[in-house]
């Protein structure tokens, strides 16, 4: 009976999916691609599979011509960690990274041409993680330099997701500057968001590395990631520890967080239960029989016997009728007393000006 | 003016698109003209110029005058023989005018565009020469049209008026009933010129709507198309609860500047109507290179202010760079988008700024002239020494 209760009070997912996008462009916003890369490592390690990670990373710093070291993104100074390596599958790259493929991935509003790697194929017993890195301000998150997301669109879309069935529980991570206030619109059912600054705090980079040129990474996703460092697939560690991480004497802002949208107990949600895929097996005793039915398939197809001549371009084509077309008829004309009145004090100028003795010669 | 005529076809009034801005008896014109508008441009601009050579004739005359009534009158300083205009430096000038029109590339440019600005000019340059052949009815006629057409010619009213009140001998005092007679007189004849213009275009469509298509346009500035004046990136730039004050701004800025040049260049109008020509193809909302045009065919009239030009040889270079620039930034920015619209207002900047420096380079060679002819070509202080004049 106390294993039923426990099993109730445990999160009723069945697959883990995360979503982690990088919104800035440019060398020397290196940081954020370094956060986001850092999560995706993290995420990957614990259990989850590229198939159900759907990274977007606005700028390739790896490949950018001002990277000292080709080829790789630290997140540690001293190079110490490379999380860019040969095995990271960017599905949204560059200019791809946009407000509108974001909240199409979410909502799942997706043109049918889109791969399957670029889907979020989550159905209700999907935990989702997202994570946003970026600048942001207070109630929006800048895209790429050049369009915004605002908190209610976000808020928006995530109730999109839940009228869809789409997620069963999602926690949300925004590491911008104010993050705080993208979560302050959020009214679905089953969110749980963490942000690394309150309203009209900034959030601060942590080091930068000398040998690059530029600050390698966030101080709340760097502590966070020493947090998730010591997490396993087994571990059973809680949502309360991770709200303790990066306290204001590390992180200089105020991380966040929000759970009045969440149904369960932080106490009672592990780490694992979003960062990580923790399969959830039942074992059963009983037999299941496959049985296909395999012999009843007819044909259904009427035979079809449409006697249609094939159409000539001409005769589908007015040609003659182009060719010999007349002007068009102007359908509008000057109104009568317009071009009285007008030609009537041309007239009067003109005389005014010359004297009415030339009026002998117009006649 | 083809999407009016296409609209008035199907029975909608033209001025609901935003595409339409001309006035209505443009749309009189080129309902008949349409077909033979390259034809209708090219007698436009022939006529602007012919107008102009005129008119620049009979001014010549009158300069001659009275330079020579004020020769006998003692009033200018003994040395200054060489800064006479004589009869023989002055006899090409009209031709220079007119061909200095004609040939300008801006008005090839502009007629082979097909741009209403010709008609503009066409109307001005009419207005020019009713004022110095000194008919104030004429002249108030095509003032009216002219303000009818474009809104800022409105400012013309003032250099006209005092052309003719000295044309009449009137001394503008202010005191004196005569000079406000004069004006009241001027002043009616232009007002009700322009009602009746007003009120002969609400008989072509039977509506009001083309006073906020043409003129709320004029004033409001709604389109923020680039061209090569001042206004769209300042409103493109600018949040919406701005843009009413900066509107304003903007827009008094056209008109401000002709009540301090009345009082300074009160001696002489033509002056005076050049400058506010000038000014007005700087600062209106949608200016065009055939404004330019307009003024620069002036620039013969004052050829003997040549020694006193300082900024000659950059003014010169500005202008050309920037007028080759133009396209090349304009093909950058959009076609090629290596560039972006901040370059092309850079340009638009420059090439402003060296109209604005042209204006007042010649603006300030003239008042130097008025001060050497009246006292004399050596200035000496006080103490003997040699003088220099300086603008302040």
């Amino acid at each position: 009976f106390q294993d039923q209760a426990e099993q109730f009070l445990r999160s009723g997912h069945t697959n883990n999916w995360a979503v982690l996008v990088c919104t800035s462009r440019f060398w020397f916003n290196y940081r954020h691609v370094a956060n986001t890369l850092s999560v995706y490592r993290s995420v990957k390690r614990l259990g989850i599979p590229d198939s159900h990670i759907v990274l977007m990373l606005a700028d390739d710093m790896a490949c950018n011509p001002r990277n000292p070291k080709p080829a790789t993104v630290f997140s540690h100074k001293n190079m110490e960690l490379n999380v860019y390596g040969d095995d990271v599958e960017v599905d949204y790259r560059s200019y791809e990274v946009t407000v509108e493929n974001f909240l199409r991935v979410l909502t799942g509003r997706i043109p049918p041409s889109t791969p399957r790697s670029k889907r979020l194929l989550s159905d209700d017993r999907s935990n989702i993680l997202i994570y946003m890195t970026g600048h942001g301000g207070n109630g929006f998150l800048k895209f790429q330099d050049s369009e915004e997301i605002t908190n209610v669109e976000l808020a928006d879309a995530f109730e999109q997701m839940w009228q869809k069935r789409r997620y069963n529980e999602l926690l949300f991570i925004i590491d911008t500057c104010q993050g705080a206030s993208m979560y302050e619109r959020f009214y679905s059912p089953n969110i749980m968001a963490l942000a690394s600054s309150q309203v009209g705090e900034d959030s601060l980079s942590h080091q930068p590395d000398l040998g690059i040129g530029v600050h390698l990474m966030d101080r709340y996703t760097f502590y966070v990631l020493e947090f998730l460092e010591e997490i396993h697939p087994a571990s059973q560690t809680n949502m309360n520890d991770l709200f303790q991480v990066c306290p204001k004497s590390l992180c200089v802002s105020t991380p966040g967080h929000r759970t009045d949208l969440f149904q369960r107990d932080p106490g009672n949600v592990l780490i694992t239960d979003f960062f990580g895929s923790v399969r959830k097996v039942e074992i059963t005793t009983e037999a299941l029989s496959l049985d296909p039915d395999v012999a009843g398939f007819e044909s259904k197809f009427p035979e079809e016997e449409l006697a249609t001549e094939p159409l000539k371009y001409a005769e589908q084509l007015p040609v003659a009728q182009i060719i010999h077309q007349k002007p068009k008829q102007k359908d509008w004309h000057p109104p009568g007393g317009f071009i009285l009145g007008l030609w009537a004090l041309i007239i009067m100028v003109f005389f005014k000006t010359y004297g009415i003795k030339h009026m002998k010669h117009v006649f | 003016v083809v999407e009016g005529l296409a609209l008035l076809d199907l029975g909608v009034s033209p001025y609901s698109g935003a595409v339409f801005h001309e006035t209505p008896l443009i749309i009189y014109l080129f309902h008949f003209l349409i077909e033979y508008a390259e034809l209708v441009f090219t007698i436009t601009d022939v006529l602007t110029a012919v107008a102009l050579y005129l008119a620049i004739q009979d001014f010549n005359k009158v300069v001659f005058k009275k330079q020579k009534l004020l020769i006998e009158l003692d009033k200018y300083a003994p040395d200054v023989a060489e800064l006479i205009q004589t009869p023989m430096d002055m006899h090409y000038i009209p031709l220079k005018v007119a061909l200095f029109y004609l040939l300008n590339p801006y008005t090839v440019i502009s007629c082979v565009a097909k741009s209403t600005c010709a008609i503009n000019n066409f109307v001005i340059a009419f207005f020019i020469l009713a004022t110095i052949k000194g008919s104030a009815f004429l002249s108030a006629v095509f003032l009216a049209l002219a303000t009818y057409q474009s809104l800022y010619p409105l400012t013309l009213f003032a250099p006209a008026l005092l052309y003719l009140l000295q044309r009449q001998f009137i001394p503008i005092k202010l005191k004196s009933k005569s000079f406000w007679l004069y004006t009241m007189q001027y002043a009616s004849l232009y007002l009700c010129s322009l009602v009746v213009i007003i009120c002969l275009s609400f008989f072509l469509l039977n509506s009001w709507d083309f006073i906020p298509a043409v003129y709320g346009f004029i004033l409001s500035v709604p389109d923020l198309t680039p061209n090569i004046g001042l206004f769209w990136y300042f409103f493109a730039e600018m949040f919406e609860h701005f843009s009413l004050f900066f509107v304003c701004v903007f827009q008094i800025n056209v008109f401000f500047y002709t009540i301090p040049l009345a009082i300074k260049l009160k001696e002489h109008p033509m002056f005076f109507m050049f400058v506010q020509l000038a000014i007005i193809s700087i600062f209106k909302s949608y200016p065009t290179v055939g404004d330019v045009a307009l003024y620069m065919a002036f620039l013969p009239v004052w050829s003997h202010l040549y020694r006193f030009l300082r900024n000659i040889f950059i003014l010169s270079c500005v202008l050309i760079f920037c007028s080759f620039l133009f396209p090349v930034l304009w093909h950058l920015w959009i076609y090629a988008g290596s560039a972006n619209s901040n370059f092309y207002y850079a340009i638009t900047l420059t090439f402003n700024i060296g109209q604005i420096l042209l204006i007042s380079d010649y603006f300030y060679a003239f008042l130097r002239r008025e001060y050497y002819l009246t006292h004399g070509l050596h200035l000496t202080r006080q103490d003997g020494t040699e003088a220099m004049l300086v603008l302040k």
